[in-house]
């Protein structure tokens, strides 16, 4: 479906060669965002609201460990749904890059 | 909008349900069967009667025992039994060796299976039982932590896949009614339609239970948060009583059966598990936790007593709201509150798991064979693992339980032979399949997995006096074994007969994959 929309309107039968290589790439990067960035991006954001969530600790980090799963599904659809790659690279990366920083600088929770 | 998002959920359900496809397949089937792991268990060692000691005895018994064995152990774990388990199981922690002796690497808990009202050990055919089953559920047969973590990636793409599959799904509810017998790949989508359709809630929950299984091994970065020392996380969530150093000052331990029907009074259920740390020592524990039969939590509530004057000294607290819900959600996924009628319940919407995502992988190859052309590479390939898979598990699984039967009782490494005899046999039996033409492999390997499901209560028969004798749990086991065999026998006849008229409509808009 991503490969037809790359290419763009009516599709001749033989493509060249050389404008299908791109699309093939920017679908492994794609996946492998949707894969392991997004797996970067549960991990810090269920760390973040672990951390922040005003509740007994024990409580907050099973929930967010609960509640992970959801995200990381979600947000891995959204990641094929989404037709822009680079919103969906900027988005993921760089928010688990940005939560990630976040939980780093709060630091554990004394 | 609507019809883009559409779009690329269809395309990312087909291929999240190719790629874990097989592997959920063989997880759904083992996963099913392991609602039976104690009865499967006790078809598999047919010389141990059933039990009818209660918890508080065999733990008086079991420990009578451990203190003949290893009086000096640092922890005793026993697993007490119950309607559904014949024995009891009991791990020993050894005193690590002194210091300067070479290390053995950690001490490994030796596991040792005890007559409930004798304390000793019982003699029955050494076996994995129903925990075999169980254990590739979750672990696929690999070294620890691969299984595990392949196992979770194979529940989280069925977790994408079933989000995606509502959204692609136009008319839910039409669906439900909808299953169009003989129509080639129209009835392929009906039948996964049906099958995912009617059972959604459970295959969501128990996807998602699933996952949360092992939530702390998946997604342990939470605790890292909030936690300086990640193990006073397991202390505060589960309720543990920190550990206590022994004194070294020897005391004799108080009499078990007590402290055990007392925890029972208190934690309002029979007692299923038993841990005594430091057995003779003056600082010994013993901690009695409620058996999973009382509530649909897992992790039953646990009460602890000094070992030494018997007196109380902690009882878990009510767990908060997110603990309880992760105790629910693993109850839920494990079912040991489940009495017969929801455990069958449960074993058929099991099943509907396993036929949605064999239709799945069926539709697959289904939706993009062309009629007269020669099949691509991918599409011969999908076929042949689909026929591996759909036809050479039940085939592997029947073989287990036959080597069971017909392995001598005492043979040695007979628990590892039986696992190697279903791991052969469905080997061979993917391999060997290549040699057929697709529509042949279907029917042959169908055929031999009725034949072998229908060997099983023969065998068993044959072998042992307990059908024979009309035990009810045998009787159910053998007559589910002959079901198998007739619904094998049926796929087999349809995979047989020549495939029908491909439809009108174009594959494209017929196929959501």
């Amino acid at each position: 479906m991503l490969m037809r929309r790359a290419g763009s309107g009516a599709v001749p039968p033989a493509r060249p060669r050389w404008r299908i290589r791109p699309a093939a790439w920017a679908m492994t990067a794609r996946c492998i965002t949707a894969f392991l960035g997004n797996y970067a991006f549960a991990a810090t954001a269920t760390s973040l609201t672990a951390r922040l969530l005003p509740i007994a600790r024990v409580e907050a980090t099973v929930w967010a460990m609960i509640l992970s799963f959801l995200l990381y599904a979600i947000v891995g659809l959204w990641c094929f749904a989404e037709a822009s790659l680079a919103r969906v690279a900027a988005i993921v990366w760089g928010g688990a890059l940005l939560m990630g920083a976040a939980v780093w600088l709060i630091g554990v929770r004394p | 909008m609507i019809r883009a998002l559409r779009q690329s959920m269809a395309w990312i359900h087909g291929w999240l349900g190719l790629v874990a496809g097989w592997l959920l397949f063989a997880m759904f089937a083992t996963g099913t069967a392991s609602y039976f792991r104690p009865e499967i268990t006790r078809w598999m060692q047919p010389e141990i009667a059933a039990n009818r000691t209660a918890p508080a005895d065999a733990a008086a018994a079991a420990v009578r025992h451990l203190q003949r064995v290893g009086a000096d152990d640092v922890q005793w774990f026993i697993a007490l039994p119950d309607e559904r388990t014949a024995v009891t199981r009991v791990f020993e922690q050894p005193k690590p060796a002194a210091e300067g002796a070479p290390r053995p690497r950690r001490p490994r808990a030796e596991e040792l299976v005890l007559d409930p009202a004798t304390g000793d050990p019982v003699a029955a055919r050494d076996t994995r039982g129903g925990e075999h089953f169980y254990r590739f559920h979750f672990q696929l047969q690999l070294p620890y932590p691969w299984g595990r973590w392949l196992a979770g990636v194979c529940a989280m793409f069925m977790l994408g896949a079933i989000i995606s599959g509502v959204v692609t799904h136009k008319r839910i509810f039409a669906d439900f009614f909808t299953l169009r017998w003989n129509k080639g790949q129209r009835s392929w989508l009906d039948a996964h339609n049906v099958s995912a359709v009617l059972a959604l809630p459970y295959h969501a929950v128990i996807t998602y239970t699933g996952l949360v299984t092992l939530v702390v091994m998946y997604m342990p970065w939470p605790i890292v948060a909030n936690y300086p020392q990640p193990a006073r996380f397991a202390q505060e969530a589960y309720g543990l009583a920190a550990d206590v150093e022994p004194t070294g000052r020897p005391a004799p331990l108080v009499a078990i059966a007590p402290l055990v029907r007392d925890a029972e009074r208190r934690l309002g259920g029979a007692a299923g598990r038993l841990v005594v740390s430091h057995p003779n020592d003056a600082a010994a524990t013993v901690t009695v936790t409620r058996g999973n039969g009382a509530s649909v939590a897992a992790r039953g509530v646990s009460a602890t007593y000094s070992g030494t004057t018997g007196r109380l000294l902690s009882a878990s607290a009510p767990p908060g709201a997110a603990i309880t819900t992760a105790n629910v959600l693993l109850g839920l996924h494990m079912a040991q509150f489940a009495g017969p009628a929801l455990r069958w319940t449960l074993f058929v919407l099991g099943l509907s798991g396993v036929a949605m995502v064999g239709t799945g992988l069926l539709l697959w190859t289904a939706a993009r064979r062309r009629p007269g052309a020669t099949p691509f590479f991918g599409l011969r390939l999908v076929e042949r693992l689909n026929i591996a898979t759909i036809a050479g598990l039940p085939l592997g699984m029947a073989a287990f339980l036959l080597a069971n039967r017909l392995l001598p009782a005492g043979m040695p490494g007979r628990a590892d032979a039986e696992v190697a005899a279903m791991f052969w046999t469905w080997g061979a039996a993917a391999l060997l399949q290549c040699a057929r033409a697709p529509r042949l492999a279907w029917r042959d390997l169908f055929a031999l997995g009725a034949v072998a499901f229908a060997a099983i209560p023969i065998v068993d028969a044959l072998a042992t006096p307990r059908l024979a004798a009309g035990d009810p749990l045998f009787l159910a086991f053998d007559s589910a074994m002959a079901a198998m065999a007739v619904a094998l026998a049926f796929a087999g006849r349809r995979a047989a007969r020549i495939p029908a008229a491909p439809v009108r409509r174009s594959a494209r808009k017929v196929a959501h994959a």
